[in-house]
């Protein structure tokens, strides 16, 4: 399923975990060839991390590493050993691409730094993903995706006013950040594509949680008033919303559903959504300021009618309205959605390990262009003799006394 | 920014988009040199009302001004490194010069609902026809096909549905207490951004173009493609975590000395545990029976909690942090988006912000590209041995038809004499027109008729 946008382009991901492996797979998503290159014996750190079918640890079982490294081909190579370091650097001259998320000087140190790989091969583009970026002064600290989503600007609003700030769920500031290195690589592509020069880009989680829009849509207020947009109540959190008594999330009668009115004129959406028109007749309701002050009011009439609804029935009547709404979902909901299924949107593949799993489908689809087949992660050095043999000439023999040594 | 060396550079693109999505696309491209085009009409304007209460927060320090349009600080963050045009695409004239632009042009992008494009008669075939070889990129919150097609969606919707919103929230309060949360937004521009680049990429290979079915919800859920499996391989939804992690505690929030500070920390190892209690000069706790192993500190996770939240109380958040780094432990302030975030000395050393003067709203600092090209050459010789990384620098966000003259007139050759007669007949214009705010003149003057 693949589109086959990047055709020809090699990467080599010697990435661990998830920004640097997300990135990644957006490029083998659309038509690069990815390598995959992970330490003997262990592999990439996601192969120790859930989830683990049946909750049993096994390293060709993790939930993290299969979704991060589909479509990926895998060999094993340990770059902090000599040789190792060698058959990299000539892994690399036949590759346009390398992403890495290791600290800031690790790969200098080994002798293959950007500066040591593009020197004879200038449309070389390497990708350095870390916390803080490659300099500053907190450029060799440590993260995790809660001190890291802290830090970003995202963390200080989310919650209640008198309890703690929280973080989203998932590891999405990771995430954002690999689908933004994506993005920068993809740039650097082009441009080596064009011109023949390639580049070594800084990408910092910390920079793409604070360039995030939201953040940057509420610093420039900062700036201007002192407004630091603090946590607020869950009706009141919808900046620039003045049907306060509509905003957020309900419960109904099967599960929660959450709403976001546009403004003033869509009370009287609202009203017929509920099938309560006579509430437009009310004095008191009659204009924004009287509906924010009887809100709780308001808001006891809409729940009477959530209560006696479920989440389809909301969805429906809702967006017939023309209201922004959508029933919360968990992710086995969203499995048997009937957009996602009349889109083809999941994948079904068979690893020969973990067996068949369903995993989220492509990001975006392309109208005019070839495809190839999806294809499962590696197990821990699968294309060991495919990918020495083709790319470096390297026979059975030669792979076997490297393995001797550790290398592979 | 704008540069004939950056990457982007000679690519023009046509953004028709409003809020955060498009615009951000919009925002990154810009930042790396293409020349995008910000179509808006003074029939309908994303740029707050036209007669904001005096008072209202969100503009400059005295106040909305007298082309409050100019001036609101959410267009003004998200539209840099863009020029503005004004079309009235409703119009005959506005669609023909509209088709003038396309075909001068090699990306447009929206994120207008499906079908507002066709019915303007400004859908892909159509505008495959003025330029075979376009890159259309057309992203309704749930995709261009499917029974949501036509569904209206903000972030919040897609948060909902994608299965993120049900993994938010305190786990010891129920689903109703949750903010909205608009991220989803976030992810779709940037992999907007990539698949325009990307099909760029492959028209320069092929001369093929594409149209471009991005649904805002499919870019979100591979962020959640563990949980996705989770259910699946354990046979359950997963649970609701808060800040709370399966595999490490302490791991939390906690509160520090002042209004409203915050530090999280992360403790990932027994050596990290051993040497968070020196640091608290508690070496004690490390083998206190509650504490003594990662098992344990999870059971008891609310006494433990408990000790982690008195030591930091009266502390300043920012020695927390600097306290448990200096031992390579993982922690952070919790950084509000404004002072914590402008006036961080990492940001800062980084040049993360640059300071823009924006001809109806004055000079402020922005936030910079959230990827830096790196001057590899010149960091060798730099003192502290760290890169250096390329000068950047940003345009302000374009005023309502600021670049009318020069899209219409420079680009497209218009006489002088045509654009006047454009303006007279409002298709272009810097004043957007009343009822322009709210909802678009035409849909204004629908419903009081």
């Amino acid at each position: 399923m693949p589109f086959l946008a990047l055709e020809g382009i090699r990467v080599l991901d010697v990435s661990t975990d998830i920004s640097g492996p997300y990135c990644a797979k957006m490029l083998a998503d659309y038509g690069a060839e990815v390598i995959k290159v992970e330490r003997p014996g262990s592999g990439d750190t996601s192969r120790q991390s859930g989830p683990f079918t049946d909750n049993i640890p096994h390293q060709e079982k993790s939930g993290l590493f299969l979704h991060l490294n589909r479509q990926k081909r895998g060999i094993t190579l340990d770059i902090t050993n000599t040789n190792g370091a060698e058959l990299f650097r000539k892994l690399a001259a036949q590759s346009q691409v390398i992403i890495e998320n290791g600290a800031p000087g690790d790969m200098e140190s080994l002798g293959l730094g950007y500066q040591a790989l593009s020197t004879d091969h200038t449309d070389l583009t390497m990708i350095s993903i870390t916390p803080f970026g490659q300099s500053g002064p907190y450029r060799d600290h440590q993260f995790t995706e809660l001190t890291i989503f802290a830090m970003g600007g995202a963390m200080h609003r989310e919650g209640l006013p008198d309890r703690e700030p929280l973080r989203y769920g998932g590891e999405v500031a990771q995430y954002f950040t690999g689908t933004a290195a994506s993005a920068a690589t993809m740039t650097a592509i082009f441009q080596a594509a064009m011109t023949g020069q390639g580049e070594w880009i800084d990408i910092s989680i910390q920079e793409c949680m604070a360039g995030h829009p939201h953040q940057i849509g509420r610093r420039l207020p900062y700036i201007y008033g002192g407004e630091t947009d603090p946590r607020k109540p869950p009706r009141l959190t919808a900046a620039g919303s003045r049907e306060p008594y509509a905003v957020g999330t309900f419960r109904c009668n099967d599960g929660f559903v959450s709403f976001l009115p546009l403004g003033p004129r869509m009370w009287p959406n609202l009203t017929r959504m509920i099938e309560r028109p006579d509430l437009q007749e009310v004095d008191r309701y009659q204009t924004t300021e009287g509906r924010a002050d009887y809100r709780e009011e308001i808001e006891k009439i809409f729940q009477e009618w959530f209560d006696r609804h479920s989440r389809a029935e909301i969805f429906e009547a809702g967006q017939s309205e023309g209201l922004p709404c959508a029933p919360i979902q968990t992710t086995g909901d969203a499995l048997e959605n009937e957009q996602f299924k009349s889109r083809d949107y999941f994948v079904d593949l068979a690893h020969p390990e973990a067996g068949v799993l369903t995993y989220p489908g492509l990001p975006f689809l392309y109208s005019d262009m070839p495809r190839s087949e999806p294809t499962p992660a590696p197990t821990l050095g699968q294309h060991n003799t495919e990918v020495y043999g083709d790319l470096l000439g390297l026979n059975e023999q030669d792979l076997a006394e490297f393995r001797v040594r550790g290398v592979v | 920014m704008i540069s004939d060396k950056s990457p982007l550079s000679g690519v023009r693109a046509l953004e028709l988009a409003e809020i955060w999505a498009g615009p951000y696309c919009g925002a990154l491209m810009g930042d790396m040199g293409a020349e995008i085009v910000k179509v808006e009409a003074i029939q309908r304007i994303g740029r707050g009302p036209i007669h904001p209460n005096p008072d209202v927060a969100g503009y400059p320090y005295d106040g909305p001004g007298e082309r409050p349009w100019n001036r609101q600080a959410n267009f003004n963050a998200i539209s840099r490194n863009k020029v503005g045009l004004t079309l009235d695409l409703g119009s005959e004239e506005g669609r023909e010069s509209f088709k003038d632009l396309v075909s001068v042009s090699d990306v447009i992008f929206t994120n207008y609902a499906f079908g507002v494009m066709d019915r303007l008669g400004l859908g892909y075939e159509e505008l495959r026809k003025v330029k075979p070889d376009l890159i259309v990129l057309f992203t309704p919150g749930f995709g261009n096909t499917g029974p949501y097609k036509r569904f209206h969606s903000m972030g919040m919707a897609i948060d909902a549905l994608s299965g993120h919103s049900a993994l938010r929230g305190y786990p010891d309060m129920d689903l109703s207490n949750n903010s909205l949360v608009h991220h989803p937004d976030a992810a779709g521009g940037v992999t907007a951004y990539f698949a325009i680049c990307a099909a760029l990429l492959y028209r320069a290979r092929t001369g093929i173009g594409q149209f471009i079915d991005l649904s805002q919800a499919e870019t979100f859920i591979p962020h959640l493609g563990e949980v996705f499996l989770e259910e699946q391989m354990t046979g359950r939804p997963r649970e609701r975590r808060g800040n709370r992690h399966p595999d490490m505690a302490p791991h939390g929030c906690f509160p520090c000395a002042g209004e409203d500070k915050w530090v999280t920390m992360a403790i990932r190892n027994e050596g990290e545990w051993r040497s968070l209690c020196q640091i608290m000069s508690m070496p004690h706790l490390a083998d206190d029976e509650r504490f003594a192993t990662l098992s344990l500190r999870l059971k008891n996770q609310n006494a433990l909690d408990d000790v982690i939240r008195q030591w930091t109380s009266p502390q300043d958040n920012y020695e927390v942090f600097h306290l448990l780094q200096g031992k390579s432990i993982p922690a952070g302030p919790v950084f509000d988006c404004g002072a914590d975030t402008l006036e961080d000395p990492h940001l800062q050393a980084r040049d993360y912000f640059q300071v823009v003067t924006h001809p109806d709203a004055g000079t402020y600092p922005m936030s910079g590209p959230i990827w830096s090209f790196l001057d590899y050459e010149h960091s060798q010789a730099s003192i502290e041995h760290e890169p250096i990384q390329r000068e950047k620098r940003h345009e302000h966000a374009p005023l309502l038809g600021e670049h009318n003259a020069y899209l219409l007139g420079e680009v497209l050759g218009y006489s002088d004499e045509r654009m006047q007669k454009l303006e007279e007949r409002q298709v272009i214009g810097t004043v957007p027109l009343e009822g322009a705010d709210m909802g678009g003149v035409r849909r204004v003057q629908r419903e009081s008729r």
